[in-house]
């Protein structure tokens, strides 16, 4: 009462009231803001949405598919290390073949980002009621790939922050994908899906599924994961913005088994399905085996924006050999073989044995899908079923860091990686 | 400028008009009418020991809300006054308070001249920072640190992070590069969030402005490196010339009361105002060079197999850039100088990079009306070749008193800075690091011919930068007062990266233009009301709100591959691109504070803050920071002998909050194209419950003078822990969200003691010397991770539990000193913790001497201990085995006495076979003079030639001096990384380091 008793003049109460009024406009300040750019959750469950669901899954699958296949074409040196090892190069340690937890988040963090948000995109898909199958069917599709990806790349699964388990986890999954896109898609898309299922089913072991599969696709047949120059380094074709001297020059074909065989300015007559150009320049710093490289870009795509063959006729034609191999005949998997040499005008290949055409197939695979992103899982599976035939020298690791094979050890798959061994409860180190 | 800005200008422009004719009209009429009856008070404020004028003295008649402010040649005059007798007070920060009794006669002008004393410490000087409104020092139970710029500032300081640099315990200023207009990062106390900026508050006259760098200049797509790798900060649109004086408070306990965004500390900044009585014209001019001090090993050093020098003649102890470092080019006559390579011919031809600062200011005004306005231009070149910045302030403050009850304060500034880079950093595509990396560089070419096309990148920025803030303080009666404030803080840049078609490293172009618009609108009301209570206890309440809206907008187009050369636009190129981004952030809060003054001896303050926030969480609500403190003044007592001299303790705690960023809490998705469709991506896991982070801070202390005020001591412990602090919950990759979500989960403590010191050595009236110093102890620890795994933060920063916030801790040799081949541990391993990467001890030193005829002399030096941080030009040039000056040693030892002499570090750092980044830790440690300044008066006749009244010269040195630790054997402790000068961990790239300053400057005053 003191207080109010001094505080007398009218003045003074016009203040407290000017004072409670100000106080009153800035309680009633509202602090809800809605910034644009980003997209909330709840948008995705409309039927609009769902389109850019789908191409968001398949861009997902084509960011991990960048990251892994541009490694493990350095592993298993379809490209060589030419000096950098920051953005876009090759670290120290995937020159010298070592996939090691700690180096190879990225690749698992954008694998298992593609697989999630594939099954989740289409569970939201599922769940606001698709607007169109064939939307439906490319999710399914752009899904397997990223189950397939992981399958043929990585050592153990791991699925929604639950414990490790068997590497066939992906391919079984991969496979009910593919048979979705299968039922629910049409033309190239469901080819793709048949062919790609032919693939992981190889992959497994199931030779005759694969080859059921393979039967169906055509020679010619392509199917691609698009790739682009214009929206930024995430879309572009990684293997080819490494080594575009804009401004990396992160590999080389030197001292890589192309280096002799392939086409190029040294060698017009060689395959061209293996390309590479010859500068007089050497790649971007020294490299810890050989000094500074000569740099010699592959030019199989020719801008950042080419895209990479996920699945292909002349692959399936492989599957079919590889399947006659395994059966025994490894007359009649010449016989393919030499159909696609024919078919793209280089010499036969020659064999007298099944060791030799295991040889044979495997330096064909290299070739039909190179700087594809499926040496790394040839390699797996070949050691794996501990098949005859060998690798050409230069695919292997010498134990030496000296000039001409980098390759100190090679790992064959990707670990789990530190984050997730970090980060889930479930897992306890690098193979689970 | 865009149109905004324009209109901005244009509405600016007609309140200048609007306003004129309400002051024309005022400063006529209101006096006018008084004149008759009234007189006047006016006289001379002088230094009670130098006899020198003092300017800026608060002199005003006791009671009446009469008063001025003395001129710099300490005159004042104090209009219509009544007749009567009147207490006149003066009063000035760093001078004990004068008063008398005077009687003012009608239509008679008194006259009555103070001469105060200078003292160590001013219980009664009013501070502005941390408290509701002005408080006397008295009152105030936390630290509060100020700057009179005018007295404690001689040389020319070369932006306002110099001026700060080494002057207030417990801050930290390092700039980061030596890119033209970079600024420096600033922590108070070190760091207290892991996750967002550290980098405290600042409001200029009472406006809040953005305190974080302005934009990188570089294209939105790409390396995010293809850029000069520093920013602009926004303190430097300040002319140090404008200040009057800086409060600086340090934590949680003093900032309570700015609530959300304050709890890594405030800057206030106060620019002049003007005083009554004729118009003040000073003028202002400055010549200066810049230079860099050596930032490698002396050539000396190197191996037999090395040449003394590079191809282009670059040499170790300058990592071989120095044939583009302004002030150290090879000499003409060298053999290895090229055709047309830039060299120096003698004849001072490259003594450095050229400086320039011309400045006028003005100062008056009747008793109703009061101005400062002031212009500058400077031309700087930097060291760099491409380097330069041009920068125009303009500033006009306005004081009017149209009724004796109501004031209203306006203060504007406008800035045009315009800059030119060279690309820096980390960056393939830049000089420095094509010169640091020498023959193994992106060209595997290292001489002139080769490198020096890189400058043909253009990397051009305009910043237009507008605060303008209105002030009323309506103060109806003596005892309740208030103020209402709008303030508006509007940043416009405009960004050009030009790699022009035929560029060495991008043969068909690109080109970026950004357009970024950053804004503040701060609307502030704050009420006071004192009144007395029972027993003699005085109250004086304090309440009011704020609210803060800050939007940051960019628009940008892209273009590459251009069709050939010439002078492009974006829509000549093959491909185009456009970004946008809009960002709106909105806090608004209610505070309330209670002053209980028992005798003028004992203070209590009780406060507190509720607020909302846009980035807070759907569930979360309002955050409330309390505060409470107390200040004992000791020394009135009467225990208290008065030749002891005057003591006050204090103890204080608060707490303040840092806001998460505007889309933490929200689950998102991207929107990014692919193939040009949209597409959706995973984006943010977000985060309903998320609120700010929390410090409170427990603050100790004292502060006192004594021996006759010629010591003063400031004494403060402060324990802070942030609660709640956001930490980056790293997302389990395979649930599909891979970037981390913020959570306030962890909790960080900061504990330290600060101290500082000024001592008169000597006080008369013809010699003065004087000491000052401070030292600051500070601890940091990660006391919880909240059960979420540590992480880290970029440059081996890491945030793990028991460890300093953040700790620097990489793979590590176990038998360093052994000469042996490495034996390497993980970082996990406990002697692989380096330790904190914010210094954990920072002392000044300075000293002021006064001679005869008015000459100053001045010196300033900082050392900072106890941080490591990583060489990263060292990792990257290591790795790709480049002969790294900084191994130039070890490369002697193996090459003379072979490799079995090499010692395991050695080896682990030098040798390619056991390289890893994590080898390139190393303790940044450093002591620098940041200041030695010589100031004189011309004689009088000599400023009356040019019509002025005084004039004086100034020769000042800045940052001539470097002692670093003796393994940081390449660049700089404070060169930054790629982001900027604010970064959570402190990490090196390619930067040339800071440069030295060297400065001629003279001062008229008319």
């Amino acid at each position: 009462m003191k207080i109010i008793s001094m505080v007398t003049s009218h003045v003074t109460r016009r203040g407290a009231l000017l004072s409670a009024a100000l106080l009153g406009l800035l309680a009633a300040c509202d602090t809800t803001v809605v910034n644009p750019g980003r997209v909330q959750e709840v948008f995705l469950f409309e039927t609009e949405a769902q389109e850019a669901i789908v191409s968001g899954i398949g861009r997902a699958a084509a960011e991990a598919q960048n990251y892994v296949g541009y490694t493990g074409a350095a592993v298993t040196r379809e490209i060589h290390p030419s000096g950098s090892t920051g953005s876009f190069g090759i670290t120290v340690e995937w020159q010298n073949g070592e996939l090691d937890y700690e180096t190879i988040g990225t690749h698992w963090n954008l694998s298992q980002r593609a697989r999630w948000w594939g099954d989740d995109g289409i569970a939201k898909i599922m769940e606001t009621g698709a607007e169109n199958q064939a939307t439906l069917a490319e999710a399914y599709l752009w899904t397997g790939y990223a189950y397939r990806l992981l399958g043929e790349n990585f050592c153990v699964s791991v699925i929604d922050g639950e414990g490790a388990g068997a590497r066939s986890v992906y391919y079984e999954r991969a496979i009910a994908r593919f048979d979705q896109a299968v039922s629910l898609g049409s033309g190239d898309m469901a080819m793709a899906a048949v062919a790609a299922r032919a693939s992981v089913k190889a992959f497994s072991g199931d030779w005759s599924g694969a080859m059921a599969d393979a039967a169906g696709v055509p020679d010619n047949f392509v199917f691609d994961m698009p790739y682009f120059a214009t929206e930024g380094n995430a879309t572009r074709n990684r293997i080819q913005f490494a080594s575009q001297a804009e401004p990396y020059k992160a590999h080389t074909q030197r001292y890589t088994k192309y280096e002799d065989y392939s086409m190029s300015e040294n060698n017009p007559d060689g395959d061209p399905r293996v390309p590479y150009r010859v500068t007089d320049e050497t790649g971007d710093a020294a490299v810890q085996c050989c000094g500074q490289v000569p740099w010699w870009p592959q030019t199989k795509y020719a801008d950042s924006g080419s895209d990479i063959p996920l699945s292909k006729g002349t692959e399936m034609r492989l599957i079919e050999a590889e399947a006659m191999l395994v059966g025994g005949d490894w007359q009649g998997a010449m016989g393919k073989i030499n159909a696609l040499r024919m078919a793209a005008g280089v010499e036969p290949a020659m064999a007298t044995n099944t060791a030799e055409a295991w040889t044979a197939l495997k330096f064909e695979r290299g070739v039909v899908l190179w700087l594809e992103g499926r040496r790394l899982g040839d390699f797996f599976r070949w050691n794996r079923d501990n098949t005859p035939g060998d690798l050409h020298s230069l695919e292997q690791p010498s134990g030496s860091q000296n000039e001409g094979s980098h390759l100190v050890q090679q790992d064959l798959c990707y670990p789990i990686s530190r984050g997730e061994v970090d980060t889930n409860p479930n897992i306890n180190g690098p193979t689970g | 400028m865009t149109n905004r800005l324009f209109d901005a200008l244009r509405s600016f422009a007609g309140g200048v008009g609007a306003v004129g004719v309400v002051i024309l009209a005022a400063a006529l009429a209101v006096p006018a009418a008084a004149q008759a009856q009234d007189g006047a008070v006016t006289g001379t404020v002088t230094d009670e020991t130098s006899g020198r004028p003092v300017g800026s003295v608060q002199v005003y008649l006791d009671g009446t809300g009469l008063g001025t402010l003395s001129r710099d040649n300490g005159r004042f005059v104090i209009l219509n006054v009544p007749a009567g007798e009147y207490t006149i007070r003066a009063e000035r920060i760093g001078y004990a308070s004068a008063e008398a009794t005077i009687t003012i006669n009608a239509g008679a002008t008194t006259q009555h001249d103070f001469a105060i004393a200078s003292q160590a410490l001013g219980l009664d000087e009013i501070v502005v920072t941390g408290t509701a409104g002005a408080a006397r020092r008295r009152e105030v139970g936390n630290s509060i640190s100020q700057l009179d710029v005018e007295q404690e500032v001689v040389g020319p300081p070369v932006n306002v992070d110099a001026l700060l640099q080494a002057r207030v315990p417990g801050m930290s200023i390092t700039q980061s590069s030596a890119s033209s207009g970079g600024g420096a990062m600033i922590r108070l106390r070190g760091n207290v969030s892991m996750t967002q900026s550290n980098q405290p508050l600042i409001y200029i006259d009472g406006v809040r402005v953005r305190s974080e760098g302005f934009a990188k200049n570089v294209p939105p797509i790409g390396y995010s490196g293809r850029s000069n790798n520093d920013v602009s900060s926004p303190l430097n649109s300040i002319n140090p010339q404008d200040i009057e004086r800086v409060e600086v408070i340090k934590g949680a306990a003093a900032t309570t009361l700015y609530g959300t965004e304050a709890s890594a500390g405030v800057i206030q900044i106060f620019t002049k105002r003007g005083s009554v009585g004729d118009a003040t014209w000073t003028g202002q001019l400055e010549q200066g060079l810049s230079r860099n001090l050596t930032f490698g090993p002396d050539p000396s050093l190197r191996p037999p197999s090395e040449n003394p020098t590079s191809l282009s003649g670059g040499r170790s102890d300058f990592l071989f850039i120095n044939p583009w470092l302004r002030g150290h080019k090879p000499m003409c006559d060298d053999p290895i100088v090229v055709q047309d390579q830039p060299c120096d011919s003698g004849l001072f031809s490259d003594m450095g990079a050229h400086q320039q600062k011309y400045a006028l200011n003005v100062g008056g005004g009747a008793e109703n009306v009061r101005y400062f306005v002031s212009a500058s231009y400077e031309n700087d070149d930097g060291v760099l070749p491409n380097d330069n910045e041009k920068k125009v302030i303009l500033r006009g403050n306005f004081t009017f008193n149209p009724m004796e009850s109501l004031q209203l304060q306006w203060n504007t500034s406008y800035t045009n800075d315009q800059l030119e880079h060279t690309a820096g950093g980390n960056n393939a595509h830049g000089m420095t690091l094509n010169t640091f990396r020498r023959d193994r560089n992106y060209l595997n070419d290292e001489s002139f011919n080769a490198i020096n096309p890189f400058l043909n990148q253009e990397i051009t920025t305009q910043i237009d930068h507008l605060i303008t803030g209105l002030t009323a303080t309506y103060s109806p009666l003596a005892n309740f007062s208030n103020r209402f404030s709008i303030g508006y803080d509007l940043a416009q840049q405009d960004n050009r990266n030009l790699r022009p078609f035929g560029f060495i490293r991008a043969p068909t172009g690109i080109l970026a233009t950004s357009r970024y618009e950053f804004n503040t609108l701060t609307v502030d009301y704050v009420g006071s009301l004192d009144f007395s209570l029972p027993m003699g206890i005085r109250s004086a309440l304090s309440f009011g709100g704020q609210s803060v809206t800050t939007r940051s907008e960019r628009t940008t187009a892209y273009g590459d591959n251009f069709p050939g050369p010439g002078d492009p636009d974006v829509d000549n190129a093959g491909n185009t691109l456009g970004f946008e981004d809009r960002t709106r952030i909105v806090n608004a809060g209610l505070f309330a504070q209670n002053v209980f003054d028992i005798s003028n001896k004992y203070f209590i303050t009780v406060g507190l803050r509720v607020d909302g926030n846009s980035a807070f969480g759907a569930d979360f609500g309002l955050q409330a920071y309390p505060k409470v403190s107390g200040s004992y003044v000791i020394s009135d007592e009467d225990f208290w002998d008065e030749g002891w001299g005057s003591m006050k303790l204090r103890a204080a705690w608060g707490q303040a909050g840092r806001a998460p960023g505007a889309f933490d809490a929200v689950r998102t998705f991207a929107a990014a194209g692919w193939g040009g469709v949209p597409a959706f991506l995973p984006s943010n896991v977000g985060n309903a419950t998320i609120g700010p982070e929390t410090t409170s801070e427990l603050e100790l202390g004292f502060e006192g003078s004594f021996m006759d005020d010629r010591l003063a001591l400031d004494f403060t412990y402060f324990g802070q822990t942030t609660s709640d602090a956001l930490f980056s919950v790293r997302q389990i990759p395979s649930l599909g969200f891979t970037s981390s979500q913020l959570a306030n989960v962890g909790e960080l403590v900061n504990n330290g003691y600060e101290l500082g010191l000024n001592y008169s050595i000597i006080r008369n009236d013809t010699w003065t010397w004087d000491i000052n110093g401070s030292l600051s102890l500070t601890d940091s620890e990660v006391t919880s991770l909240g059960d979420v795994p540590e992480f880290s933060i970029g440059g081996f920063g890491w945030v793990a539990e028991g460890y300093p916030a953040p700790v620097i801790r990489s793979d590590c040799v176990a038998n360093p000193d052994e000469r042996a081949d490495p034996i390497i541990l993980d970082r996990t391993d406990e002697q692989c913790v380096h330790g904190p990467n914010q210094a954990t001890t920072i002392a000044g030193f300075g000293m002021t001497f006064g001679l005869p005829a008015g000459i100053v002399l001045t010196a300033r030096g900082e050392y900072q201990g106890g941080a490591f941080m990583t060489n990263g030009p060292q990792a990257a040039a290591t790795r790709r085995s480049v002969r790294w000056a900084g191994c130039f040693e070890a490369y002697n030892t193996w090459e003379t006495q072979g490799y079995a002499a090499l010692t395991a570090e050695e080896r682990a750092r030098c040798d390619l076979k056991f390289y890893q980044s994590d080898f390139a830790v190393q303790p940044a440690d450093f002591f620098k003079i940041r200041e030695v300044s010589a100031q004189a008066p011309l004689p009088d006749a000599w400023a009356n030639m040019v019509g002025a009244s005084r004039a004086t010269v100034t020769l000042s040195g800045r940052n001539f001096f470097r002692w670093v630790d003796p393994l940081m054997r390449t660049l700089d402790p404070e060169v930054g990384g790629n982001v900027g000068y604010n970064t959570r961990v402190r990490s090196m790239t390619e930067h040339v380091p800071p440069p030295a300053f060297y400065t001629f400057s003279m001062q008229l005053v008319f």
